[in-house]
């Protein structure tokens, strides 16, 4: 069976896997791109919660892990109906281009 | 098992980085797509059948079809690759920093208001004060599925009836967003 000395390896990789997600909604412009890497946030918080629900021998942590499925699904349908709105509405998809919200003095005609 | 395991965690975390490295979007979707599956791969090594299955079926099977459905139906350009300018450069310090704490906490422990918090000993001892305490062979006896459910219908009820909330409302906020009469203008 497995080895209980790989804990802490998956506790890495879900820390790892949060952070590459992380990195990915900051650096990446693309909206698409962008919720893609929210789920990867998602899918790594889910392995912290399945590794800690199979270590400590309970049954709760898969609980939430499928309803941390639920959120992610229902989150996936609102964002990627936006992102069409935003499509149709002709504009770039491109995070950065999308200010329409944000006051006068936006960022990126700033720099 | 656990050289298995190991290397669905090693596959899962190249497939993490090529989310974020692709320059094309869809390579991207099929980066994130190899993640999930290694990921659901990792869910059945743990003794959770019933998330593996729910992950093949609900993240590769219909989240990332909805993904490529609109990769596909706005066929969005290929990115530049982000240059390797200070704020990458700190980006990557982060991803390595936070994965060496993380590691280097849950291995040595941390002591924590007098409590002394330990990866190993997690894995090792289980939890006596706990109140729903299932023993890897308990659930391998009664099987995953059932003892999810029993979990789910009885102790997590409302959450779960809550759950069922949160997708009516998404379900009415696509429909929302989407309808046609939005744009006329």
């Amino acid at each position: 069976m497995i080895n209980s000395q790989i804990f802490p390896y998956l506790l890495a990789l879900s820390a790892f896997l949060f952070t590459v997600g992380a990195t990915g909604v900051l650096v990446r412009r693309n909206p698409l791109v962008v919720f893609m890497c929210i789920e990867l946030m998602l899918n790594a918080a889910n392995v912290a919660l399945v590794a800690f629900g199979r270590f400590l021998n309970s049954e709760e942590g898969q609980i939430f892990a499928f309803m941390v499925i639920v959120v992610a699904a229902a989150e996936v349908v609102v964002g990627l109906a936006l992102i069409t709105q935003v499509f149709r509405l002709g504009r770039e998809l491109d995070v950065d281009e999308l200010s329409e919200l944000s006051e006068e003095t936006d960022l990126v005609t700033q720099q | 098992m656990t050289v298995l395991l190991g290397a669905a965690m090693v596959l899962a975390a190249i497939a993490g980085l090529g989310v974020v490295l692709s320059r094309q979007t869809i390579y991207s979707a099929l980066s994130l797509v190899a993640t999930i599956v290694m990921i659901s791969v990792i869910f059945l090594l743990l003794n959770a059948q019933f998330l593996f299955a729910v992950q093949i079926i609900i993240y590769a099977g219909a989240v990332m079809v909805l993904f490529v459905f609109i990769i596909a139906l706005l066929s969005p350009d290929a990115e530049d690759r982000p240059a390797l300018d200070v704020r990458s450069v700190i980006g990557l310090i982060a991803i390595v920093a936070i994965t060496v704490v993380v590691f280097v906490t849950a291995r040595n422990g941390i002591t924590f208001s007098g409590n002394t918090f330990r990866g190993q000993a997690i894995g090792s001892a289980s939890n006596p004060y706990h109140a729903f305490s299932y023993p890897v062979d308990a659930v391998n006896a009664s099987g995953n599925v059932q003892n999810t459910a029993g979990q789910l219908f009885t102790t997590f009820l409302l959450p779960f009836e809550i759950t069922s909330l949160l997708l009516l409302v998404a379900v009415i906020g696509a429909v929302y967003l989407t309808r046609r009469g939005a744009q006329s203008r």
